[in-house]
Formats: C-alpha cells, structure tokens, sequence
C-alpha cells in the first residue's frame, strides 16, 4: 500500500476544504454573524494542517486501485469530521454526533436532517449545510483531481472509487481534463439555475443555496418546509433541474459537442425519462381528487417523483397523505435512482438496464438452453465483468440493507419508518415515511442509529466497495504493520 | 466556453493509435510523457482495460478500421493515427478510412516482404506520413553492426553519411586514463565522443573527462573516420565473413537479404519446413537448415564455433537470450540479440549481452520523431532523425535548421548550452563538420543534439 500517496491525497482534502469554508465565512460577514468565526477557525486550521501534511510529496505517485478506494473513503470520512466541527464550535447543533450526521448527510448528498427547526440555524450554518452538497454532489476527489498534477494514469483509480456508476469512462483522453469539463458543466447548469431562480424572485440566498441543494441532488432546504412555500415558478424550476442533475453528465458533454443525436440515444437516459414520465403519470390520477387543480396535481406530482428519483429529498408537499399506491411508486423509485455519472444516488438505473436485460436473457435461456446472447447497451456488447460486478452489487446491496434495518429495528419503532430510513440514507435521499416522512426528521434516532446510517450513507454514496474495504484485515495489517 | 476551455489547456497533439500490442504500448508510453492526448483503440476488451489503467488515455474496445469506431474515437478532430495492429492490410485500411473520414495524418505499420518493396508506392497512394516496418528497421540495426562488429550499436544519421558508434573500452586499450581533450590532441580530431556510459551512468563528457577500461564510449564521425579511429585504437574493423541466423521470420529475411546484398554468406536455421521452402525460394543464396535452431547438437553441427556473426531472432525474447549466452560461451562470433519485450530491461542490461536490438523501439522513435517535429510546426519536418540510447536517459536527435535564430551564426564557444547538451555534428550540404569551438550553425544546416534532457523540437532549445 502506498501510504504516503493516500497520506498527500488525505492533507490536500485538508487544504482544499479549509478554503472551500470561506464562503460560509463570507456569508458570515455580510450578515454581521459571529458564527462566522468557528468557520473561520477550522477553515484555517485544516488548510494549515494540509499544508504541513503536504509539505513532503510523495516518492512516487503511483495509485493502485486498493489504494485509490482506501484514499477515497478516509477522505470522505476525514472531510465529514473537519466539517462537522463548527456545527459544534457554533453550538447549533451541540452533539457532535448529530453534527456529524448532518455533514456526512450533505456530503453524500442525501439531506437527511436531525434538526427539527431548520430557520433557527444562523445563515452561515445554512449555506454550509447546502454547499457540503454541492462539494460532495461531483465529488472532491475529482475536484483534486481537477486542479491538482498528479501525474499518471492511476488517478483514474481515485476517480473510479468516487464516481457513481458501474463502470467509469473518460470523456476525453486525459483524467485531468475530464475532470475540469466535469466540474465546467457542474457549475454552469448550477449557475443556470441560480438566475433562473433569482428570476422567479428568490432571494440571492435562498437561491445560491437552493441551486446548491439541488445540483448536488442533495435535499437540505433552508426553510422548515423546503421548496413548500415558494411560487409554482420556482417549484417548477427546481423540478426540473433536479431531473437535469440527474442525467448522465456523459450526455452533456455530446451535447456542448454538438452531438445532439448520440446525446437522446444514450439508452440509461431514455430509460430514465421513462421511468420519470411514467411515475408522473401514475401518480397524477392517484393524487387528482386530493388536490385543488389539475396544474397542482401536476406540479406536486412531478416535483416528488423528480426528488426522490434522482435522490435529492426536497419535498413541496406532505405525500405522507397520499394515497398507498403513491408512496409504493416513490418508495420505488428511491431504490432506482439517477443515472451513472450523475450526481444522484441510487442503485442507478444503468444498472438496472443492465439487470432486467439479464433477467430476460436468462429467460431466454430456459427456451433455448443452447443459445447464446450477449447483453447489448447502446448497442455494444457489456463485458462479462461489469454484468458480474453489476449482480455483486446488488447482493452487496441487499445484504447491507437488510443488516442496517435489523440494527435499527431494535428501538421499536415501525417498519415503515426502519425500512425507509435505511433506504432514504443508503440510496442519499433524505426523508422516508413514516417518522421520517417529509415533516418529520432522523432526530429521534439512537446514537447507535444514527451510526449505522451514517455508514449507509457513505457506503450508499461510495458505491459500497471502497467503504467496504476500510473493513479488509488485509488493509488494517498494511497499514498498520508494514514498512 | 465549453469549447474554449476543452481546447485552450491542450498543448499536445490528439492522437489515434490503433493496436494495443508492444509498439503499440512503446508509443504510448512514450507520447503520454511528451504530453500528447492519446486514444486507444483494440479489439481486446481486456487489453483496453489494463492499458487505459496503467496511462493516462481513453481506450474504445472495436474494430480500428470500422467508421463508427473511428468516429467514437473522435477522428475528426484528430493530428494523428497510428496503426500498428498485427495485420499490415488493417493497418492501410485504418489509414485510408481516417484519412476520408478525418483530416488527419496517418501512419501504418507494414512488415510484410510482400509490400515491403512497394512502401514507397503505398505511402504515396494512401498518403500517408509514415510507414514503418520494424523487423526492416531491426534488420538494418542488426546489419549496420555486422558491418563493424567491433560495435555494439551503430546508427546512422545524415543519410547515412555520418555514424553513431557505441563501443565498450576493453583491458589495456589505449584509450584508458585518457582524457577526452587528449584524445582529440594525439589520436585524431574527426571523432567527436557525446556520452560516455560507467557504472550505470551515463556522462556527456568535457575535456577533462577521463576515459577508463570497462566504460562504453559513443561518438559520431564520418563513416571513414570512424574506422581509422577504431583501427588506431586496435580494433579490428572487418566486417564479418558469415553470419547464422535462428529462426526464419520477417526480421531473418530482411537481415539475411541485406548481408547477402554485401556478400556475407548466411546460414538460416528454421523449424518448419514449409518456411524453409519459402524462404529459399526468396533467398537463392543463403544455406537453409530445416531443424530446430535451439538444439545444441544441431548448432555444433552447423558450426557455431566457427561462425563470426550469431543472430538469434526467433519470436520469442527468452530463446534468444539463452542462445545469445550459449553462443558467448562457446565461440568468438559477433552476437547480436533480439528483443521484444520491454519490460525487465534491468535484468536484460545486466546480463551482458554485447548488442541488443529492440524492433519496437526503433519503431516508437521514427515516430515520436514525426510527432515532435509535428508538435512544432505543422507544414515542416524539422527532426531528421531520433535516437534514444543509453535506455532513453540519453537522446540523440537531428535538427534541421529552417531559419535564422538565436543560435545561428554565432560561434559554438559563445553559445549558453543546457547542461547535458552537445552539438555533434554539423551537416552542411552534405559534408560533415566535427565541430570546434569556432564552427557556427548557419540556416540550411543539420545539426545533431546529444543530450540528456528530454522533448527538444527545435534548435533554439539547445540553449537557456
């Protein structure tokens, strides 16, 4: 194991979130907080920290794939633990394991939330709490990646152990460059959305932090209500950027080449609109007679199946009180998820393509025992390799899920609420139903609890593996033992 | 601003290289270094896989030849493709469909004896750039060092005209303790020595370096030069009389076809008799064995203690090898070894194989010599020819100078030359200059640049 490459990635993580707190400390400032300083204080403690970690480079750059897992993993859990403190310096939220919750909660996007009263956050706190989506939505390891030389093709190895999906293409030759076009789109479409919303007369900070909720697909709202009492205008928008944050950024980037055609026919993207379209439309006539109009039943229908399909868990409505089959079609659709290479969570509907191809292979294969068939996405053949891995991981999968909600079933409380709250933490969504419906918050939950989905939601935004692999005896004597 | 900021990093160029095999990775190697975008393509999912882990480059799994592959490629906005696939007939067909289909410059690997008399032909037709023929370029090396065999190395550059000579300085030899500038005073002053290899290291040598027994010297001098120098330091600079070649492949035909042009007699020893009757249909003159060439029995029959030039070119590197060091311990021959694979170069070096061949850089070097001199200019090829020697610590590069700069017209003393760098000839309209002190470069000039560093393209680099 190279430890002094994982220990160089581990101190830049350090500097580069020290100056990504200066914005709640700017935010600080124009409101006249004295919160702002505890963002100040730990901003720059880390980067100095970063910077003495830093300070001796690395032999050799060299980046196995076990070593870029294990780096990304103890990143994401470093960076968690740097940003929960000044949620506690500020004594907002005083328990450092709610704190914690909270960040891991906005670094993985998933916008689960153990804070009853949201409004009573100082604005600082707030934009924090939306801008760790933002910074975890592409992820932090690219952003490294981004801006800083390291040098090789290993970095792809970084790159894959944080990016969704079941398996990770470059869009140009160099990681470096993808990584940078990447980050280019992320935050054009965000900047895109902050005007549009600034149009629908938001406030610059409901909309800076609104547009950082969702292009993260994260969830955090700044209001007790989230997107609920603002205008149809805004609601409208924020529907349908969360759908466009969910799409494989891979089909953005043939669309700024001009390649429109190649773009629709990424066949996860259509998969995806349809799965959208078609839950709209169920849910639409299941709603109609609760609500006030036709155009409400819409709106409120899209925006809910947008949010929770593409994992991001803003909600305009209490759908506790919708009807069962509605709830069924969302919790559903919480497993699906966004695509791969997006900023949703999820299983990803790739792999489910690849999945129910599986499946009717397999069917075909009691017809024709002899045959032989490979599984074909956008037309060309799927190794043997990622339709193995794509099966490990759903099992994977399962197997965690059914773990976690064991292990929180033993505070009593219902089934509805155990089962949706692993699977609004694991897939990043944020709220389930039940106890941990859209009005209510993971609060209530044990210490214990609440560490058993913390894990869920870093493994769930990890793609389980890499976070697995912290739990390897094999890792834990390198890295102790050997030098 | 998504288009600007894609293209405005991007300093080097984007490249297609089609065929993931070991020219395929030499190439990649060395122009992901350089800086050069690079994209792979290859039939093999699992190549792809291993190679897009281990460089920094976008591999596509498919045929390299298919339009639709070349168009996920991105072949439009392509500088270059490469295609060094095992089939000579895919090659030209990758070329010519890129070449309709991108405005691209194309090179093909062609080894086959079939079209390697109609290269000229090819490259014209197709329009291509560049078509290279590595086992041709292998048994040229191989050749060119039989031709002196007291050599370990030997390359030519200014057509040919001038050489570059590698040669290891044995026990007692003259040379020894002699400094470079004394060399220069006493022996002769149309050698020039450019890099000196001891212990591992490789030196470009000043005046006062001192020559010792066991170093590896390489200079350049004209042909002629370069044999009277080898001979007044007591060298026997006869070319070889005989040569026996091991295997019959592509590489055998082309050397035993060049050293029989010379009037070396070649004894070829080949395992399947079917080639054997090939070959002697194309080679009337030399003597064919049928049998198997790593069979010791066999060798001693044929005479291999008696033979001055032992040349073991079967496909695989192990073989050659382990005949090399046969042939060393039992006879006085002139070995020369093959060999392909490019990695354990370090156990390879320490075995002490006198002269080593390796086709695939021989080939990646004509190469990155068109994309260097490319990189530098679009319309004109300044880089005549590039060598790497010394494993790739040293380079040996000649430089066309188009126009007037910096350097031209200015005494060689008063230039500010980077450290490791030396000018080693000047070649002007065809005569050869050794350079003193006083000689200038002057535009219309080739000049050759030994040095240690890296990525020169154009004369002006040679200074600060």
């Amino acid at each position: 194991m190279n430890r002094s490459v994982i220990r160089f990635i581990l101190g830049n993580i350090l500097k580069i979130e020290g100056i990504l707190m200066i914005l709640p400390c700017i935010i600080a400032l124009i409101y006249g907080e004295k919160e702002g300083f505890s963002y100040l204080i730990v901003g720059f403690i880390s980067t100095i920290l970063g910077l003495i970690i830093t300070s001796k480079k690395p032999k050799e750059f060299i980046i196995y794939l076990k070593d870029g897992c294990i780096a990304t993993s103890l990143s994401w859990i470093l960076m968690s633990i740097v940003g929960a403190l000044p949620f506690v310096l500020t004594k907002e939220i005083p328990s450092f394991t709610d704190a914690l919750f909270e960040t891991i909660s906005g670094f993985t996007t998933t916008g689960a939330s153990i804070l009853s009263d949201v409004e009573a956050l100082s604005f600082c706190s707030l934009t924090w709490r939306s801008f760790t989506h933002w910074i975890g939505g592409m992820g932090v390891l690219v952003f490294l990646i981004a801006i800083i030389p390291l040098s090789g093709g290993f970095n792809i190895n970084l790159m894959r152990a944080e990016s969704p999906g079941p398996s990770v293409g470059k869009l140009v030759p160099k990681v470096k460059y993808t990584a940078r076009l990447l980050y280019i789109i992320y935050f054009g479409m965000t900047l895109v959305e902050f005007l549009l919303l600034i149009l629908g007369k938001m406030s610059a900070f409901d909309a800076m932090n609104t547009a950082f909720g969702t292009a993260g697909t994260g969830g955090f709202g700044i209001k007790n209500s989230s997107i609920g009492e603002y205008s149809d205008y805004i609601q409208w928008v924020v529907t349908i950027f969360m759908i466009l944050f969910g799409v494989n950024f891979n089909a953005y980037y043939l669309m700024i080449f001009g390649k429109l055609r190649k773009a629709l026919c990424i066949e996860e993207v259509r998969c995806y609109f349809i799965i959208i379209c078609s839950s709209v439309f169920i849910i639409y006539f299941n709603i109609i007679d609760t609500c006030k109009n036709i155009g409400e039943a819409l709106r409120l229908a899209s925006f809910q199946v947008a949010s929770i399909i593409t994992t991001t868990g803003f909600s305009t409505t209490d759908y506790e009180l919708w009807p069962q089959a509605s709830k069924t079609i969302l919790v559903l659709l919480m497993f699906i998820g966004a695509c791969a290479g997006s900023t949703g969570g999820g299983i990803k509907v790739s792999r489910f393509v690849i999945l129910i191809k599986t499946m009717f292979k397999e069917l075909g294969s009691y017809i024709h025992p002899r045959s032989i068939k490979k599984i074909k996405i956008d037309g060309k053949p799927v190794e043997h390799e990622v339709i193995r891995s794509t099966n490990v991981y759903i099992i994977t999968f399962v197997l965690i899920f059914a773990l976690s909600v064991l292990l929180i079933s033993f505070e009593e409380k219902d089934l509805t609420t155990n089962f949706t709250a692993v699977a609004a933490t694991i897939n990043n969504i944020g709220p389930g139903l039940e106890l941990v419906g859209p009005t209510q918050n993971f609060g209530h939950f044990s210490v214990f609890s609440k560490y058993v989905l913390m894990f869920d939601m870093l493994a769930g935004r990890l793609e389980l593996f890499p976070l697995m692999l912290l739990f390897h005896p094999t890792v834990w004597k390198e890295f102790l033992y050997k030098k | 601003m998504f288009k600007k900021s894609n293209t405005a990093p991007k300093q080097g160029l984007s490249i297609i290289i089609v065929g993931c095999g070991k020219v395929g990775l030499t190439l990649i190697e060395q122009l992901v270094k350089e800086g050069h975008d690079i994209t792979v393509i290859d039939k093999r999912y699992e190549r792809i896989q291993e190679t897009t882990n281990l460089y920094d480059i976008m591999g596509i799994v498919g045929n390299g030849a298919s339009y639709s592959v070349q168009m996920e490629a991105g072949i439009e906005n392509t500088d270059l493709i490469i295609a060094v696939t095992d089939s000579d007939e895919l090659n030209l067909l990758c070329c010519t469909v890129a070449k309709r289909v991108g405005n691209c410059a194309a090179i093909a690997r062609v080894r086959n004896p079939d079209y390697s008399e109609e290269v000229v032909y090819l490259r014209e037709k197709l329009g291509l750039v560049l078509v290279i023929n590595p086992e041709l370029e292998a048994a040229k090396e191989a050749a060119r060092i039989l031709y002196l065999p007291t050599a370990l190395e030997v390359n030519s550059f200014a057509h040919g005209q001038a050489e570059l000579i590698k040669f290891k300085v044995p026990v007692n030899n003259i040379l020894h303790t002699m400094t470079v500038a004394k060399l220069g005073h006493s022996l002769t002053n149309d050698i020039l020595i450019c890099a000196i290899e001891r212990n591992n290291e490789v030196h470009i040598p000043n005046g006062d370096f001192q020559i010792l027994s066991g170093d590896i010297l390489s200079f350049v001098a004209q042909r002629k030069a370069a044999r009277s120098f080898l001979r007044q330091i007591g060298f026997n600079t006869k070319q070889v009389k005989n040569a026996m070649i091991i295997g019959g492949s592509k590489a055998s035909y082309y050397l035993a076809k060049e050293l029989i042009n010379t009037g070396i007699e070649v004894k070829i020893i080949e395992q399947s008799k079917e080639h054997c009757q090939l070959l002697s249909v194309a080679l009337p003159k030399a003597i064919i064995i049928n049998g198997d060439g790593t069979d010791q029995d066999l060798l001693k029959e044929e005479g291999l203690e008696q033979i001055e030039a032992f040349i073991p070119l079967t496909g695989i590197d192990e073989e050659n090898i382990i005949l090399t060091l046969h042939a060393k311990q039992v006879s006085n021959a002139k070995v020369i070894t093959k060999i392909n694979r490019l990695n354990f170069k370090n156990v390879i070096n320490s075995l002490d194989l006198g002269s080593v061949v390796y086709p695939s850089y021989i080939t990646s070097e004509a190469i990155i010599a068109y994309v260097r001199a490319r990189k530098n200019s679009l319309n004109s090829n300044n880089i005549e020819t590039l060598y790497h020697m010394f494993d790739h610590r040293v380079e040996a590069i000649e430089l066309r100078v188009l126009e007037s700069s910096s350097v031209t017209g200015k005494a060689l003393k008063d230039l500010n030359l980077k450290k490791d760098t030396l000018i080693s000839f000047i070649n002007r309209n065809g005569h050869i200059i050794i350079p003193t002190g006083n000689d200038c470069i002057a535009v219309g000039d080739t000049v050759m640049i030994v040095t240690k560093q890296t990525g020169f393209d154009n004369i002006d680099d040679i200074t600060k």
